[in-house]
C-alpha cells in the first residue's frame, strides 16, 4: 500500500493546476517491483513538459519534481507523515552488509535494497536472473553483458591516453582505471550509441568516435573524483584510500589536472566541433556543481531546486551530454538527440538520488566509501530535505551545515525517523519511469531494452 | 616602460614602436572580456577568479599574440585588423596561463604572486583548486566556440604541456648531462608551450602558408624560453620587493634552474645538494652564494640571448611591419627586464 499518493478525493482542486497529466501506464511486466508502490489509481503527478535540451533542461530540475515537492507539502492540506501503520512493509537489507541498522517499523530502509547482490562490473549475471524471471531471455539481456565487448579495453585504452614516464605518477592517475568502479557511465554510453544506430539505420556497430566519448566520459569523471575528493578532503572511495589520502592533496590537484588535459586532447581528436562542445559543456558543468555545492539557501523551497540543480550539473549532466554526443555521432535526427539527453538526464538524477539514500540507508563497507557522509560534509539531500518538512527543527542544523557536535548524529536520526528516503526513492521512481518513457520512443532493440533494464538497476542497487 | 625607449636611442620613433602601445587597443578591454567568461554568482567565488585578472599583470602573452596576429595578417594579406577569433585566442591563453598558476600555487604551496598573496593563501587550497578548474573550464568553452577543430587542438596540446612541465619540475634527474636537457624541456612546456602555440594559434587563423605558421611557432617558442631563463636568473639578482614574489623561490622548492646548473660545473660539491634537491637546512643559502659566485648568472643570461637572436631571426623572415618591428623589440624587453 503506497504511502503517500491522495486518492481524487483527498486531493485538493487546483492545487497543481493547469495541466496536470495522467501518467502513461505503467509497464505491467514484472520486470519492475518498484510499480506496485507507483501506480495507484488517481494517482496524478505533472510530468515535466520538456522544453529545450542542453542547461536549460535542466532548470531546477524539472517541473515533475518541483511540482511533487509542492504537492506533497503545499497542496495536501495539514498533511504530515502517514501513519506509521500505513507505510508498506519494508524488508531489511540483505547479508551483503556486514552490520546492517536495526530496521524500526516505518524505518526508512529501502525496499529496493533487499537485493545483496553486488552491482560491480565481473558479476553481472544473479541480478539479472532475478529481474527477468518471467521474460524471454532473448528479449531481456544483461545491460553489461551487451556492452561487455565494447567496454572490455576501456581502462587500458584510457591508461595508454595517461601515458607518463613516472612510475608514481603513472600509480596515481591509473588508480582509479584499474576496473573495479562500476563503469556504469561508459556503459550507457555504448548501450545508447548502439540503441541510436539501429534506430538510424539498423546498424549494431559502434562507431570509433562513440568509443572516444565513453572512453572521454569515464576520464573526465575520473578527473572530478579526484579534485572532489581534494575539495572535499576525502579519504576512501570505492573501497579503497583516496588518491589525496595517499600521495598528497598537492599531487591529487596535478593527477586531476593531467587525468582532464589527457581527455581534452582526446576529445580534440574526435575532431567534430559539436562533439567538442557538448563535452566542454559538461566539463564547466560539474565545476559549477562543486560551487553549487559549497553554497546553500536559506529559503527552504528554493533548497529543494537547489539540490536538484546541483543533482544535474554534478551528476546527470555528463550522462546527458554523453548520450546526446553519441546520439550525434549515430544518428543525423535532432529528435533522437533529444530523446538521448533526456534520457542520459533522467538516469543521471535517479542515479544520484539513490545514491543520496543509500548515504542513509546502506553501512561503509559495503558503500566502499564511508556513510552519512554528505552529513558530514554539510550536505542536505533529498531525504534531510524531505525529513526536515516533518521535523521543522532541522532547519537549524541544515543551515549551519550540521557544523556543531552531534548535528550529523542529530539529523541521521530524524531522516530515518521520517519517510525522506522512501519519498527521496519515489521521486528516484518518477525519474526512471520518464527515462524508460523516452528511451521506449527509439525502435526496439536489445539495446534499448538494456537501457530499459538500467533504469531499474539504478533503483534497485544496494553501492 | 620609460627605460624601454632610452634603449632605442638611435632609433627613429615612427619605425621603433613601444609594442605594449601597438597592442593597447585590442588588450585595452581583454580583462573585462575574460571576466565576463567567469560569470559566478556566488560573491566569494566570482572575487576568487577575478583574482588575477585584475589587469595588474604584465599581460605579456596576450600582447604577443595580439602583435603576431597581426604581423601575420599583414604579411598575408597587408591586413591590420586582428580577427575575432585571434583575439579570443589572446583571451584563451590568459585564462589557461592563469588557471594553471593557481594550481601551481597550491601545488608549490606558494605565498605570494604578483605583489600580493595567493588564491590559496587567502581562500584556502580546496576553494583554490576549484577556482582553477573553473578558469580552465571557462577556457575550454570559449575554445569549443572558437568552432576550429586545429586551433582546438593546437591550444589543448598546450593544456597538457602545462601538466607534464608541473610533472618534470617534480621529478629530477642523476645525470649531469640529462639534467640540462630535462630543464630545457621542463621550461618548453611549462613556458614556452603556450606562447609557441599561441603564436602558431593565431597564425594559423591569419594566413595560410604553413611556413608562416612554422616562423610564429619558432618565435613563441624561442622567445618563451628565453622569457623563462631570465626569470630563473631574476630569482637570483633580484629582491623579492622588486619581483613581486619571493626571491631564491626555485631553490626552496628544490628546483635547481639555470643559474644553478650552469655553477654546478664549477663547484661540483653542489651535486649533492641538487640532488637532494636543496632540503637540508642551509643548503638554499649555500648553493645562493655558490651561484652569485660563479658564472652561472652570466652563462644562463647569455643562452637567453641566443634564444632571443633565434626568435629574431624567425621573425625577420615576415613582411615588414610595425608589429613585427614590436615583436622584435619584445626580445629586446625580454633580456632586459627586471621583473
Amino acid at each position: 500500500m503506497a504511502p503517500f499518493p491522495l486518492s481524487r478525493a483527498q486531493r485538493p482542486e487546483g492545487a497543481a493546476g493547469g495541466k496536470a497529466k495522467q501518467l502513461p501506464p505503467a509497464r505491467t511486466s514484472s520486470r519492475q517491483p518498484c510499480e506496485r508502490v507507483a501506480a495507484a489509481p488517481g494517482f496524478r503527478v505533472r510530468v515535466a513538459a520538456v522544453a529545450e535540451g542542453g542547461a536549460g533542461a535542466a532548470r531546477l530540475g524539472d517541473t515533475m519534481a518541483l511540482r511533487w515537492w509542492w504537492w506533497r507539502w503545499c497542496g495536501a492540506p495539514s498533511r504530515r507523515a502517514p501513519a506509521l501503520g500505513s507505510l508498506p512493509r519494508l524488508r531489511p537489507p540483505g547479508p551483503g552488509c556486514r552490520s546492517p541498522p536495526p530496521p524500526a517499523p516505518g524505518a526508512a530502509v529501502c525496499h529496493f535494497t533487499q537485493r545483496s547482490s553486488t552491482f560491480s562490473f565481473p558479476k553481472i549475471c544473479n541480478i539479472f536472473w532475478r529481474c527477468s524471471k518471467t521474460a524471454s531471455d532473448e528479449k531481456y539481456q544483461d545491460p553489461f553483458q551487451l556492452g561487455r565487448k565494447d567496454l572490455k579495453n576501456l581502462y587500458e585504452d584510457i591508461k595508454k591516453e595517461l601515458l607518463v614516464s613516472t612510475v608514481e605518477l603513472k600509480e596515481m592517475c591509473d588508480y582509479y582505471f584499474d576496473g573495479k568502479g562500476k563503469a556504469f557511465r561508459p556503459m550507457i554510453v555504448v548501450l545508447m550509441a548502439r540503441a541510436c544506430n539501429i534506430h538510424h539505420n539498423n546498424s549494431r556497430e559502434v562507431q570509433a568516435s562513440q568509443r572516444s566519448v565513453a572512453i572521454i566520459a569515464e576520464m573526465i569523471h575520473t578527473a572530478s573524483l579526484v579534485h572532489d575528493d581534494v575539495i572535499d578532503d576525502a579519504n576512501s572511495r570505492r573501497g579503497k584510500m583516496t588518491v589525496n589520502q595517499i600521495w598528497g592533496e598537492r599531487k591529487a590537484v596535478l593527477a586531476g589536472d593531467f587525468i582532464l588535459s589527457a581527455a581534452s586532447l582526446a576529445l580534440a581528436r574526435i575532431g567534430n566541433t559539436t562533439i567538442i562542445s557538448v563535452l566542454t559543456q559538461v566539463i564547466e558543468d560539474l565545476v559549477r556543481g562543486e560551487f553549487l555545492q559549497l553554497g546553500s539557501k536559506e529559503n527552504e523551497n528554493e533548497r529543494f531546486a537547489h539540490y536538484l540543480e546541483k543533482t544535474f550539473k554534478k551528476t546527470a549532466s555528463l550522462i546527458a551530454n554523453s548520450c546526446k554526443a553519441v546520439s550525434i555521432l549515430g544518428c543525423p535526427d535532432p529528435k533522437v538527440h533529444e530523446i538521448a539527453y533526456q534520457y542520459g538526464k533522467n538516469v543521471g538524477i535517479a542515479f544520484q538520488l539513490i545514491d543520496d539514500v543509500l548515504d542513509f540507508t546502506s553501512c561503509a563497507d559495503h558503500l566502499g566509501k564511508p556513510a552519512a557522509a554528505d552529513l558530514k560534509l554539510g550536505l542536505a539531500t533529498g531525504p534531510v530535505l524531505f525529513a526536515c518538512r516533518q521535523f521543522p527543527e532541522m532547519n537549524a542544523m541544515i543551515m549551519r551545515r550540521f557544523s556543531k557536535p552531534g548535528d550529523v548524529e542529530r539529523a541521521r536520526k530524524y531522516v530515518l525517523q521520517s519517510d525522506g528516503v522512501q519519498q527521496t526513492t519515489y521521486l528516484a521512481q518518477r525519474y526512471c519511469h520518464e527515462a524508460t518513457r523516452e528511451i521506449s520512443k527509439l525502435r526496439p532493440s536489445p539495446e534499448r531494452e538494456a537501457l530499459i533494464q538500467l533504469t531499474e538497476m539504478v533503483l534497485m542497487r544496494d553501492k | 616602460m620609460s627605460h624601454l625607449c632610452s634603449c632605442s636611442k638611435t632609433a627613429s620613433d615612427e619605425k621603433y614602436q613601444d609594442p605594449f602601445q601597438l597592442g593597447r587597443k585590442d588588450l585595452k578591454n581583454l580583462y573585462e572580456d575574460i571576466k565576463k567568461e567567469l560569470l559566478v554568482s556566488t560573491v566569494e567565488l566570482k572575487e576568487m577568479c577575478d583574482y588575477y585578472f585584475d589587469g595588474k599583470g604584465k599581460a605579456f602573452r596576450p600582447m604577443i599574440v595580439v602583435l603576431m596576429a597581426r604581423a601575420c595578417n599583414i604579411h598575408h594579406n597587408n591586413s591590420r585588423e586582428v580577427q575575432a577569433s585571434q583575439r579570443s585566442v589572446a583571451i584563451i591563453a590568459e585564462m589557461i596561463h592563469t588557471a594553471s598558476l593557481v594550481h601551481d600555487d597550491v601545488i608549490d604551496d606558494a605565498n605570494s604572486r604578483r605583489g600580493k598573496m595567493t588564491v590559496n593563501q587567502i581562500w584556502g587550497e580546496r576553494k583554490a583548486v576549484l577556482a582553477g578548474d573553473f578558469i580552465l573550464s571557462a577556457a575550454s568553452l570559449a575554445l569549443a566556440r572558437i568552432g576550429n577543430t586545429t586551433i582546438i587542438s593546437v591550444l589543448t596540446q598546450v593544456i597538457e604541456d602545462l601538466v607534464r612541465g608541473e610533472f618534470l619540475q617534480l621529478g629530477s634527474k642523476e645525470n649531469e648531462n640529462e639534467r640540462f636537457a630535462h630543464y630545457l624541456e621542463k621550461t618548453f612546456k611549462k613556458t614556452a608551450s603556450l606562447i609557441a602555440n599561441s603564436c602558431k594559434a593565431v597564425s594559423i587563423l591569419g594566413c595560410p602558408d604553413p611556413k608562416v605558421h612554422e616562423i610564429a611557432y619558432q618565435y613563441g617558442k624561442n622567445v618563451g624560453i628565453a622569457f623563462q631563463l631570465i626569470d630563473d636568473v631574476l630569482d637570483f639578482t633580484s629582491c623579492a620587493d622588486h619581483l613581486g614574489k619571493p626571491a631564491a623561490a626555485d631553490l626552496k622548492l628544490g628546483l635547481a634552474t639555470g643559474p644553478v646548473l650552469f655553477a654546478c660545473r664549477q663547484f661540483p660539491e653542489m651535486n649533492a645538494m641538487i640532488m637532494r634537491r636543496f632540503s637540508k637546512p642551509g643548503d638554499v643559502e649555500r648553493a645562493r652564494k655558490y651561484v652569485l659566485q660563479s658564472d652561472g648568472v652570466q652563462q644562463t643570461t647569455y643562452l637567453a640571448q641566443r634564444y632571443c637572436h633565434e626568435a629574431t631571426r624567425e621573425i625577420s623572415k615576415l613582411r615588414p611591419s610595425p608589429e613585427r618591428e614590436a615583436l622584435i623589440q619584445l626580445t629586446e624587453m625580454v633580456l632586459m627586464r627586471d621583473k
